[in-house]
């Protein structure tokens, strides 16, 4: 194998455009230690066993999220280049927005010093909540649910349970990328007249950076840490996202925002987190799942919607066959009259 | 006992390390330049020469005409119609039409100066048998109004170009010294080079090789077709010693040391200076995306060395397929520059009209952005006109580049010429709106890339896009959120 086929490994980690990029993880450690330390009231000692509980990070659900973390990359390798890009999207758009004669680019042309500010906002807020729509999607509809289980299917959350995907997950959260983003792109290429810049720190997205270097990776993680009530209405807590993970039944189906917690607010889905919470990762055992297994993880989710759909398939011509016999023509008698049941 | 003097030894090891030093530096520039250079080692083939003669290399002829192309364009940017002691018209027209059999027709440009002194003062110290009007395209051009011939456009334009201050037409937007210039390098250079030397007389029976070009001629039919095509294309001879970066530097007579090949100290307008269309594929070039200029040049050496190998024989139908092939490298390497160049201006012209806009809306700098938008519009249109002089004949692409660009620029009181009246002047009419005319801009790029797999894709306006979405990093993996 091309070893160059593997760089995506260290790539992760020294990249600041990815999630689990070094810096990334150790200023979510770092804020785990203050919050333990200093709000938790735990020994110096304390903290840094609960941070790097060894049980955690080598438990049985964990390597599973290593040995989908490495397949799954492999396997994008090889879909990424068939897949829709934003550079498309964007494309089409931009192209639509100059077949139309409504919008004139210079009729915002005196917002052209702000555009970068006002691109880099938009594109960070539309994306959200284009993560926050796919993600209430994949739990609301039966068939993506069959998919999306898996990444809860963990019994232990670390940083690299974002991994914890089934590919054809991956494949529609990639769709989701380039219709959001590409659409926005698209967008501010046109009002710009094509000189458009994000505002970025070390290459990345500022407010990804922000968001990330502020410990978006506690979100999948053991160490609950709450914003109290009041941010919570606005932004979506470490523990708001665990309650998110939780097997109770009364979590299912809430806090589905990653960074925003408005859109869940909107669409009445927001729970707030609670001080010393515990919540136990997982699937309730109403899913019949095997949750360590690699091979079934890939191939349980793909039998099971397409049963779904088999099932769906056969209930629409129960219907429509129940429907037409209910339609079949009334004998008629010789004065053309319908001849009516005997029976009745 | 023999006795050793040391300082004799010194000397002795001195003397033999400086001449070994000497002959390996003979050697490898030998070796550097030997098949590297246009023209050199191409002995007398012909059957049957008595002349003095030793070298059959020949294209004076199409340097002349880089000449009076380049003088051309000069004079149209200078030409002042209000003095009547000027007499523009017959300047310009005698750079385009006559052959300077008397010496006597002035190289305009390039001019020698201190810092870099030419060889030649006179076109008619290259050649006295050349023109340009004679080689222009002769087919009628769909690019312009009215159904001329590229040598009617050239000569309408000259003519429009003889009455304006400067060669700039602003009621109708037209810039002449760029529409001319880009035209010409296309109806008579490209065109002459593709379409007629390298095309039809790279057949067997057109100029062949076991026959004099003419009568008399130290050089063979195919010889000389050969060279002609490598006149037009404007490289020094030297080309392959040098990187696309010097190559462009000689273009613009900015690097006397990298065009002066033979030490003499002045620069050997034959041989030693880049033109037309070799400058523009240095100028891509030099983003390191392309290899144009190398690609083609060698194609060239290459191609003539089987030529010259021949001896004066007919070329046997193996030699004569190689030829063809490297033909075929030249000219579709030779489109793609053009092509590029088009990309090229259709992403300045979308810029310039965005400038434009802005004049529009805030009531100033409309002068400097139309003259900016005038300039790159004449090279874009000048250069989609010469796409169009080659021998490949794709009609399709070719309409949809003249629809999208229009007979003349989008105005920023949106008229637009559609065609010239029985009188020679232009009719006008109303055209699209200024995005949708931008909007055109960017499709004329993406044709462009389309049909000619451009790479260096200068001013690509919607790269800007690809280079943005770069930035936003990778997307492609799956994890959630």
């Amino acid at each position: 194998m091309d070893i160059e086929v593997l760089n995506f490994i260290p790539d992760n980690f020294i990249n600041p455009q990815k999630r689990i990029f070094l810096g990334y993880l150790l200023s979510g450690f770092f804020i785990a230690f203050l919050w333990l330390y200093c709000f938790r009231k735990y020994t110096l000692i304390n903290s840094l066993k609960l941070i790097f509980d060894k049980k955690v990070y080598f438990s049985k659900s964990s390597f599973v999220d290593y040995s989908l973390y490495v397949f799954n990359s492999l396997i994008m390798i090889i879909f990424s280049p068939i897949l829709l890009s934003q550079l498309v999207i964007a494309t089409f758009i931009f192209e639509f927005m100059y077949a139309q004669n409504i919008i004139e680019p210079i009729s915002i042309n005196y917002l052209s010093i702000f555009l970068p500010i006002i691109f880099t906002i938009c594109f960070f807020i539309v994306d959200d909540f284009s993560k926050f729509l796919v993600h209430m999607l994949m739990h609301k509809i039966k068939f993506l649910w069959c998919f999306h289980k898996i990444h809860h299917s963990a019994e232990v959350l670390t940083p690299m349970t974002v991994f914890r995907t089934h590919p054809i997950e991956g494949i529609i959260f990639v769709l989701r990328n380039a219709i959001s983003q590409g659409a926005v792109i698209g967008i501010f290429f046109f009002i710009s007249s094509g000189e458009l810049s994000l505002v970025t720190v070390l290459g990345a997205n500022f407010f990804s950076f922000m968001f990330h270097l502020l410990g978006s990776n506690l979100r999948h993680s053991h160490i609950s840490i709450s914003y109290g009530k009041l941010v919570e209405k606005i932004l979506i807590s470490p523990a708001q996202h665990q309650i998110h993970h939780s097997v109770e039944k009364k979590h299912h189906d809430k806090n589905f925002g990653v960074t925003f917690a408005i859109w869940d607010y909107f669409f009445n889905t927001l729970v707030y987190s609670q001080s010393n919470q515990k919540i136990k990762y997982g699937l309730s055992d109403e899913e019949n799942f095997s949750r360590n297994n690699i091979f079934k993880i890939y191939l349980f989710p793909i039998i099971e919607c397409f049963t779904l759909i088999l099932n769906s398939i056969f209930k629409s011509f129960k219907c429509i066959y129940g429907y037409l016999l209910n339609l079949k023509p009334h004998k008629l008698n010789k004065n053309n009259k319908v001849l009516q049941n005997e029976n009745s | 006992m023999l006795k050793i003097n040391k300082y004799s030894l010194i000397k002795n090891a001195a003397v033999l390390g400086v001449a070994s030093l000497s002959l390996s530096l003979i050697a490898t520039s030998s070796s550097f330049s030997d098949g590297h250079i246009y023209g050199e080692n191409n002995p007398v083939t012909v059957k049957g020469y008595k002349g003095s003669k030793t070298n059959s290399t020949a294209y004076t002829g199409q340097m002349a005409r880089q000449l009076q192309h380049n003088s051309l364009k000069k004079i149209v940017s200078k030409g002042n119609p209000s003095d009547p002691t000027s007499n523009t018209l017959n300047k310009m027209l005698n750079y385009f039409e006559n052959k300077d059999k008397t010496k006597s027709m002035a190289i305009l440009d390039p001019k020698s100066s201190s810092k870099f002194p030419v060889k030649q003062k006179m076109v008619g110290e290259i050649s006295t048998g050349s023109n340009l009007a004679g080689k222009a395209d002769g087919r009628v051009q769909l690019s312009w109004p009215n159904n001329m011939t590229g040598a009617d456009v050239i000569r309408f334009m000259i003519k429009k170009a003889s009455k304006i201050s400067g060669g700039v037409d602003m009621r109708n937007g037209m810039n002449y010294p760029q529409l001319i210039s880009k035209y010409t390098m296309g109806a008579v250079l490209y065109h002459q080079a593709c379409d007629n030397y390298l095309d039809e007389k790279m057949t067997a029976s057109n100029k062949p090789n076991d026959k004099p070009y003419k009568k008399g001629a130290y050089y063979t039919g195919k010889e000389h077709s050969w060279d002609e095509a490598f006149g037009y294309w404007g490289a020094a001879a030297h080309t392959m010693t040098l990187s696309a970066q010097q190559s462009y530097d000689v273009a613009k007579k900015k690097d006397l040391k990298a065009a002066d090949f033979n030490k003499d100290g002045v620069v050997d307008l034959y041989k030693e200076m880049t033109y037309g269309h070799a400058y523009y594929a240095s100028a891509f070039d030099r983003g390191g995306k392309t290899d144009y200029l190398k690609t083609v040049t060698k194609a060239f050496i290459d191609g003539r060395k089987i030529i010259t190998n021949a001896d004066g024989e007919k070329l046997s139908s193996s030699d004569l397929t190689k030829i063809q092939d490297l033909a075929q490298v030249i000219c579709s390497n030779w489109a793609q520059v053009i092509a590029e160049a088009v990309h090229k201006y259709a992403g300045s012209v979308y810029k310039d009209l965005g400038a434009v806009e802005k004049a529009i809306s805030s009531g100033s700098g409309m002068d400097k952005a139309m003259s900016k938008y005038l300039k790159h519009w004449g090279e874009l249109k000048g250069f989609a006109m010469a796409l169009q002089s080659g021998v490949e004949n794709k009609s399709d692409t070719f309409n949809r580049l003249n629809r999208m660009m229009g007979f003349g620029p989008l105005m920023p009181n949106l008229s637009q010429v559609v065609g010239i009246d029985s009188s020679g002047n232009y009719l006008k009419d109303q055209g699209s709106s200024i995005g949708y005319y931008k909007l055109h801009m960017i499709k004329i790029q993406k044709l462009m890339v389309k049909e000619y797999a451009l790479k260096a894709k200068s001013n690509d306006v919607t790269g800007g896009m690809a280079s943005l979405i770069e930035k936003l990093g990778p997307k492609k993996s799956a994890e959630n959120d």
